[in-house]
């Protein structure tokens, strides 16, 4: 903790002494002209009091502020054009109460007292850009400059520059106003990279490849209401996402001439990748079940043909056109019906079959639904012979074949599918002996054999009563 | 006080008094007009910080099809909820929260420190502390702690996320359980069945979509406001239904009535309640008109997918069912089925958790491990089931009661009890939850060296709450609904989600 010197300790009280001469002289202002042209001549005899104190918080604004202007980093135009201005209110707030001690000519007074005015307000606005930035009172008004996309949908991610396609636009957006050309709080500039890894008054902000030692990133990730959060609360945020990059980009040795595809791929990154190329930073990333990218909505009458039919479709989220569909209730699931899906292949990404009824023609069809990321096919009439319809689907995470007549040989279909995280071959025809092969041939997968029986327990069926 | 002032005293007394006097009504009125003003003022400006208030989750109420299924604002990982209340609260102290220190203070008087600024729903004076009653071990590979009560449930830990250090500020049955499923203890909230299904509509149209199975032979001390619907529209309160008998109290026609006779019956009916509709314009009777052509739907699909007899025998033996009787794990096959049926929220409620020890049913030693039995080869197939059946991924479980249990032995009213039992706890208690996106093999939050405090991960009612929303793919915080001049949700000003158990 440092202590402050008298001197430092008379400046921090600039920003509050300067309301002082601004409240007085502009009320002295507002008695003079009142007294002299309105009906109230009563005021008069307040006036050379209240301009005479106003003259000395002026001055005492004026002494503070040139205190306060010694230690701080501001922005260098602006704080000359304040500093004179703010002279200028002082010398001619001076000036005012001598023309009005030695009752000079009216007239000049008038002149001098409405110059004072303009001063004292012009003074104020930009002591009030110093403190709370240029843009703080046009932000009233509805055009902040920093909201918005901070960063335009970037059509080859993979081939983009790290820093020039997407960590320097990021700080632009979000970061150079306060740590820019034109502001360096906290003696910090990130608008070059030299100055980046040169850091800020408390010594570097990126820790070699170890962003949860990197002051930046410590900071861009603590929770919005904690002081030291950056941006600073009212400031548009990072999205999660950029935040992810950034974290990344850190990870990597903070590069600053790299493409994307020249730095180690993990598998957290993808999905940001996938959403910074496709624009929708915003939203939360919530799983891997939904493609990142978004599409345009399923046509309209196809989707009410099969909500006429029973089929509980919809899209898995509000802000989504993906689509979620459950035949749990559906009256018919003839191939018609089933053939429906094929206008849908675009968007449908989970699919709920248990228990239909479904002819060889429809899992062909359901095989085209290549976008398909969940599909649960239990109780249904799957064999060996129609499961390998499935071997379209790439991007299947999911499938549920519970109960079905499907085989082991049957199963060696999926294999092609090199997403797929879960299998549930719980009442298939495929037996214990096949089992350590099955492990074998699918090491990523999660399969579950279902079958599971709890022990009888002497304690499950006794009662115990008071002995 | 010398004579003249306290002449002075009176005068100035009886002064204030003759102003009051004077002032009536008109005054304060006319004098509450700035006021009034400026209260106006700041509605119309809309207050400071108008640019933050929150964005509201849109949720589109078709009073026609109050059920149909609809999207959440983000795509949740859980599509539907068990929620397991055990009513009457069990004791964490002999299930999941381990305290050998607790066992070396076994029968000494209580610290004064613990009873200090306390109310107890029955503790008075000085009671003895209690050690665990139950031997516990380390189960699975995440090494979580069960005791020897639940010797099923403890094989498939590594499917569970325990929360050790729930906290809640009601200390007696029915406030305690009505925040935990209205998240506030007193009447008039929906309850979070109610809120995910008017959220989310139900996949199965044939069936309700917040169904509730009670069992233990009472309900739940909050009532059925437990699982009403508060302010929501009627028609997503919960529906009771039964796993013993007909599902639901006459579902099936009286004798002599075809089912063309109830058509035309239910045609007439919606009939006039169209005509009612025409007149009034109110959305709760289309919903009634709704209700009619569900309940007729339901006459036949309800029997058949409620009816847990045609499940083959090793599904029986499985979750211990007992054929015919209204028990908990009737109650549990049939939350089974009904999920995988389409159904959204199921909750059950076993009642007679309320280990008190002033007699033999709810000792900790008799009664209680007779409910831990009733429950524990029950919720473990559940779990299992769930998982062999691929629908654990999405059906989020939930199990827990009320508030905990002391680590005092109970002394009711002063005089010791003829059993061994605890009392009302509000200070620490275990909740788990599985399935749904939340993270396998996980304890959350700790409690002191006796269980009486918590001190890490701390949450409560509302924070669970808010878990179970975000992984049916809602933010709490704008999930609401205007009554009354404003916007109410579930979590009501608290809750935060529990990110250290979502996966």
């Amino acid at each position: 903790m440092t202590i402050l010197s008298i001197t430092e300790f008379v400046g921090h009280l600039h920003p509050m002494l300067v309301h002082f001469p601004i409240g007085i002289l502009l009320m002295a202002s507002i008695f003079r002209l009142v007294a002299t042209i309105g009906k109230s001549p009563s005021l008069q005899p307040a006036v050379p009091v209240m301009i005479f104190w106003g003259m000395l918080a002026a001055i005492v604004s004026c002494i503070s502020g040139l205190l306060l202007s010694q230690g701080a980093d501001y922005d260098q135009a602006l704080i000359t054009r304040h500093r004179w201005l703010g002279i200028g209110t002082a010398v001619i707030s001076i000036a005012l109460y001598i023309t009005y001690k030695r009752r000079l000519n009216p007239k000049l007074t008038a002149w001098i007292s409405a110059l004072l005015v303009v001063l004292v307000a012009t003074t104020g606005h930009l002591g009030g850009s110093l403190t709370h930035g240029e843009d703080y009172l046009s932000a009233s008004f509805g055009n902040v400059v920093d909201t918005g996309p901070a960063l335009p949908p970037i059509p080859q991610v993979q081939e983009a520059h790290v820093y020039n396609d997407i960590v320097q636009p990021l700080l632009e957006a979000r970061c150079y106003n306060c740590h820019g050309t034109n502001k360096q709080k906290g003696k910090l500039r990130l608008d070059q990279p030299g100055l980046i890894l040169k850091g800020g008054e408390d010594g570097k902000i990126i820790s070699d490849s170890n962003p949860d030692e990197s002051e930046m990133i410590k900071r861009l990730m603590l929770p919005i209401d904690a002081k030291k959060h950056m941006p600073p609360k009212e400031r548009a945020q990072l999205t999660p996402e950029e935040l992810a990059f950034l974290h990344w980009w850190v990870t990597n040795g903070a590069p600053f001439d790299s493409k994307v595809n020249q730095l180690a791929m993990t598998s957290g990154i993808q999905p940001v990748l996938a959403a910074l190329q496709s624009g929708t930073t915003a939203g939360p990333v919530i799983n891997d079940d939904l493609p990142a990218v978004p599409v345009e909505p399923a046509p309209s009458e196809i989707v009410n043909r099969l909500k006429k039919a029973g089929v509980m479709i919809v899209p898995v989220a509000q802000n989504s056109n993906y689509l979620s569909a459950n035949f749990v209730t559906a009256s018919s699931t003839t191939d018609s019906i089933i053939s429906l899906l094929e206008s849908l292949k675009g968007q449908l990404v989970w699919l709920k079959l248990d228990g239909a009824r479904l002819s060889d023609s429809a899992f062909r069809l359901i095989g085209r639904d290549t976008l398909l990321r969940r599909l649960q096919l239990s109780n249904t009439t799957l064999t060996d012979q129609s499961i390998i319809h499935l071997r379209s689907l790439k991007n299947l995470r999911s499938l549920n074949i519970v109960n079905t007549r499907v085989t082991y040989s049957g199963i060696q279909v999926l294999r092609e599918l090199k997403h797929l995280r879960h299998l549930y071959l719980y009442q298939t025809e495929i037996s214990n002996a096949d089992w350590p092969a099955l492990l074998r041939a699918f090491p990523d997968v999660a399969l579950d054999s279902g079958n599971y029986s709890l022990p009888m327990l002497p304690g499950d069926t006794t009662v115990i009563r008071l002995p | 006080m010398t004579r003249q002032e306290l002449i002075d005293q009176r005068m100035a007394g009886e002064a204030r008094e003759a102003q009051l006097r004077l002032h009536t009504r008109r005054h304060f009125i006319r004098e509450s007009a700035m006021g009034l003003g400026a209260l106006a003022i700041g509605y119309m400006i809309g207050g400071c910080g108008n640019n933050s208030l929150p964005a509201t989750t849109a949720v589109a109420f078709d009073p026609a099809h109050p059920l149909l299924p609809k999207s959440p604002p983000f795509a949740g990982k859980a599509r539907s909820v068990i929620y397991l209340h055990m009513a009457g609260a069990p004791s964490q102290l002999e299930l999941f929260d381990y305290k050998p220190e607790l066992m070396k203070m076994d029968g000494q008087d209580c610290p004064p420190s613990l009873m200090e600024g306390k109310q107890f729903a029955f503790i008075r004076g000085v009671p003895k502390m209690l050690g665990p009653q139950a031997k516990f071990s380390r189960h699975g590979q995440s090494g979580s702690w069960v005791s020897e009560n639940l010797p099923h449930f403890s094989t498939v830990v590594d499917e569970v996320s325990f929360l050790k250090a729930v906290t809640t500020d009601q200390f007696n049955h029915a406030p305690a359980q009505l925040l935990m499923h209205t998240g506030s203890p007193r009447l008039g909230r929906p309850s979070i069945g109610s809120w995910v299904t008017y959220g989310l509509g139900t996949d199965n149209q044939n069936l309700p979509g917040f169904v509730v199975l009670t069992s233990g032979g009472s309900f739940p001390d909050a009532g059925k406001s437990v699982w009403g619907s508060g302010f929501l529209p009627s028609v997503y309160q919960g529906v009771q239904c039964r796993s013993e008998g007909d599902p639901v109290l006459f579902i099936n026609d009286p004798d002599g009535m075809s089912r063309n006779v109830r058509r035309a019956s239910v045609d007439a009916i919606n009939a006039a309640n169209m005509q009612e509709y025409k007149e009034y314009n109110d959305p709760e009777i289309l919903s009634r008109i709704s209700q009619y052509e569900m309940a007729f739907r339901m006459q036949i699909t309800a029997p058949e997918v409620m009816n847990i007899n045609d499940e083959p025998s090793y599904i029986h033996e499985m979750y211990g069912t007992k054929p015919g009787e209204a028990c908990f794990a009737n109650n549990v096959l049939l939350a089974r089925k009904l999920v995988e049926k389409g159904v959204r929220f199921v909750q059950l409620f076993d009642w007679g958790w309320d280990a008190h020890g002033d007699n033999a049913s709810n000792s900790l030693n008799i009664g209680m491990i007779n409910k831990y039995r009733s429950i524990d080869k029950p919720v473990t197939a559940l779990l299992l089931d769930l998982k062999q059946r691929g629908l654990l991924e999405e059906t989020l479980v939930v199990w827990g009661g009320e508030f905990g249990r002391t680590p005092m032995m109970e002394n009711r009213n002063g005089a010791q009890n003829p059993f061994k039992g605890r009392d009302h706890h509000t200070d620490a208690f275990t909740i788990w939850m599985a399935g749904g996106g939340i993270k396998k093999g996980i304890t959350y939050g700790e409690t002191d060296e006796i269980g009486y405090y918590a001190i890490k991960g701390k949450v409560e009612a509302y924070d669970i709450q808010a878990t179970i929303l975000n992984q049916l793919g809602f933010n709490h915080e704008t999930f609401t609904y205007p009554f009354q001049g404003r916007p109410f949700r579930l979590t009501d000003v608290a809750g935060k989600v529990i990110n250290e158990i979502i996966a």
